[in-house]
């Protein structure tokens, strides 16, 4: 059994398995800034490479850049200087290779939960006019019955795929985004904040949840929070963003931590507490009330 | 307890008595000075009683105007013809017409707003256009309207589209602007591409508010087609008002004034009720 001390050790491996990497952040630089004004620096000089499978958790103080990793690995936005490449290639805009649960608006709130489920499958395969034909229709009542099946293993009832997403709770609509996105069966799996705004009890439930799919699916899942303890139960690894350096300007990884999978509470605890003293180290910014899920 | 209390619960009865009182103020203080004009000179033609406003409301639905080709045999037809033959009728039709003409040149509006918001390049093309249209008093325009597109039923509907068209535009493109970056990423991650998630997403998502926008702006509609229909017109709800302030025909203006302010009602009650019936997830409808 691995003891706290091992746990500790920093995830050593050189930067450079780029081309094994399913994702590769390199030297990435990203500013925001109007002509004319002193531009701000968010992330500078990050480079990361992600394996196929892997579980990362994201994590670090508001406002360092967490989200802004996820919308460059989404492609959602372009950074000033570096690139992130996908399978070896980078992107202009998002695609399906990247599944996306954002912690707000994660389904169309003019479908319901039956077809925010099927929309992706319908889209891809239906076009944008929609079609009537009897071959059609025999397909749609497939997609159906295949968004079903994931409600069940979202623990949602048949009865709820007739709802809109407003008739749902905090929990349910994550759950109802989670089987959105796994339906595509996306090669990553991007959750931003997304159990966030749920209460202590549903995010504990949704953390079992997200950890059961990614040992099903193998699917690689990057994770931001701003939770120590929720990133070290879920993940495989932990990334903290922050400042490197006091005179430092923009944020770069500061941390970069194996998890083993070993369920044993002291060395989670070991973990956490070194999450959170290297990303908050003026206090813990973690709410305690998570819940800890058997994971 | 002082009734302007921001805490206060009116009861049901209070409520109702007082969304009436003021329709029921001025229904009673018109008749009632109505009544004392006429006490003083019975041939008073400026608040006309409920009598003679019934009987100049009957002829209407039942008699054609007096300058139709209809009216030489009125009396011979049946009712149903006659009704089809009024004054009324045929008004109501006329600007019933250029109404839905117009309300049908509006969807293109929505379109160009719903592009104009989802594509940075429309958007910069048009955007600055609409906003410098938006600011012209369409009304300074009816001169040009109808030189440029006569008077007939065209300049009308123009009339009315330049000035309500660049408000549709901005509505919509606002709306569009407002929907959730999230959702137009997670339509890319779900497979679709640029006009699935222009129209199965976002179209969707801002129609009910756009037919609200639309609702909202009969009004507006309805003030430029009788303006148009006021100064250059032979037929139409605002035309027969015109010509009857001429006569100083108050007890046909007035049930016509009512008429269309029932009509405006029931296409805002209408449009109202399909918004909620086709868009039972819309909470604000």
């Amino acid at each position: 059994m691995a003891t706290a001390q091992t746990l500790l050790e920093e995830k050593t491996e050189p930067a450079g398995l780029g081309m094994r990497a399913l994702i590769c952040i390199q030297d990435v630089l990203v500013e925001y800034g109007q002509p004319g004004k002193p531009s701000k620096r968010i992330l500078n000089g990050l480079s990361l490479d992600i394996r196929a499978g892997e579980f990362i958790s994201i994590v670090g103080q508001t406002g360092c850049g967490k989200s802004t990793l996820l919308r460059l690995v989404l492609a959602e936005e372009m950074p000033t200087r570096g690139q992130v490449l996908v399978e070896g290639s980078p992107r202009q805009q998002p695609d399906r290779r990247c599944g996306y649960v954002p912690q707000k608006y994660s389904l169309f709130p003019d479908r319901t939960v039956l077809e925010n489920i099927t929309f992706g499958l319908e889209v891809t395969e239906i076009g944008i006019l929609g079609g009537f034909s009897p071959a059609r229709r025999v397909r749609r009542k497939e997609f159906q019955s295949e968004a079903i099946g994931y409600l069940h293993r979202m623990g949602l009832r048949e009865s709820d795929a007739s709802k809109y997403p407003h008739q749902l709770s905090g929990g349910m609509q994550q759950r109802v985004a989670i089987a959105q996105a796994l339906i595509m069966r996306p090669k990553i799996l991007l959750m931003d904040e997304a159990f966030s705004a749920l209460d202590p009890g549903t995010r504990a439930g949704m953390q079992r949840l997200i950890k059961d799919l990614w040992r099903e699916t193998g699917t690689t899942v990057l994770f931001v929070t701003h939770n120590p303890r929720e990133a070290v139960i879920l993940a495989t690894r932990v990334i903290a963003l922050g400042r490197t350096g006091a005179d430092e300007d923009g944020a770069n990884i500061v941390l970069d931590l194996s998890v083993p999978d070993t369920g044993d509470e002291l060395a989670i605890a070991a973990l956490v507490q070194r999450v959170e003293r290297t990303t908050f180290p003026g206090g813990a910014e973690s709410d305690e009330q998570t819940g800890a899920p058997e994971v | 307890m002082s009734v302007l209390q921001i805490h206060a619960h009116p009861t049901r009865t209070t409520v109702w008595i007082l969304s009436w009182f003021l329709f029921v103020t001025g229904v009673i203080s018109y008749f009632w000075v109505s009544r004392e004009r006429h006490r003083d000179n019975p041939d008073d033609r400026v608040m006309p009683t409920l009598r003679q406003m019934s009987q100049a409301f009957v002829d209407a639905t039942l008699k054609p105007a007096e300058d139709d080709e209809a009216a030489a045999n009125a009396s011979q037809q049946s009712l149903a013809t006659r009704v089809r033959n009024s004054m009324l009728w045929k008004d109501t039709a006329a600007t019933g017409r250029r109404f839905l003409i117009s309300m049908a040149l509006l969807f293109p509006a929505v379109l160009l707003g719903l592009h104009m918001g989802m594509f940075p390049h429309v958007g910069a093309f048009f955007l600055r256009f609409v906003l410098f249209f938006d600011k012209i008093v369409a009304l300074s325009l009816l001169p040009i309207l109808f030189i440029a597109f006569g008077i007939d039923e065209l300049a009308k509907v123009m009339l009315i589209v330049v000035g309500v068209a660049p408000t549709i535009i901005l509505d919509a493109f606002n709306l569009t602007r407002s929907v959730p970056k999230e959702q137009i990423v997670k339509g890319f991650t779900l497979g679709a591409g640029d006009f699935s998630i222009t129209y199965r997403i976002v179209l969707k998502q801002i129609w009910p508010r756009v037919l609200n926008s639309i609702r909202l702006n009969l009004k507006s509609v309805m003030l430029f087609l009788f303006a148009g229909e006021m100064i250059a017109s032979t037929d139409g709800l605002a035309y027969r008002i015109a010509l009857l302030r001429r006569h100083m025909g108050m007890d046909t203006i007035i049930p016509y004034v009512l008429w269309v302010a029932l009509l405006l009602f029931l296409v805002d009650f209408g449009m109202r009720t399909l918004n909620r019936k086709l868009h039972p997830w819309f909470q604000e409808a």
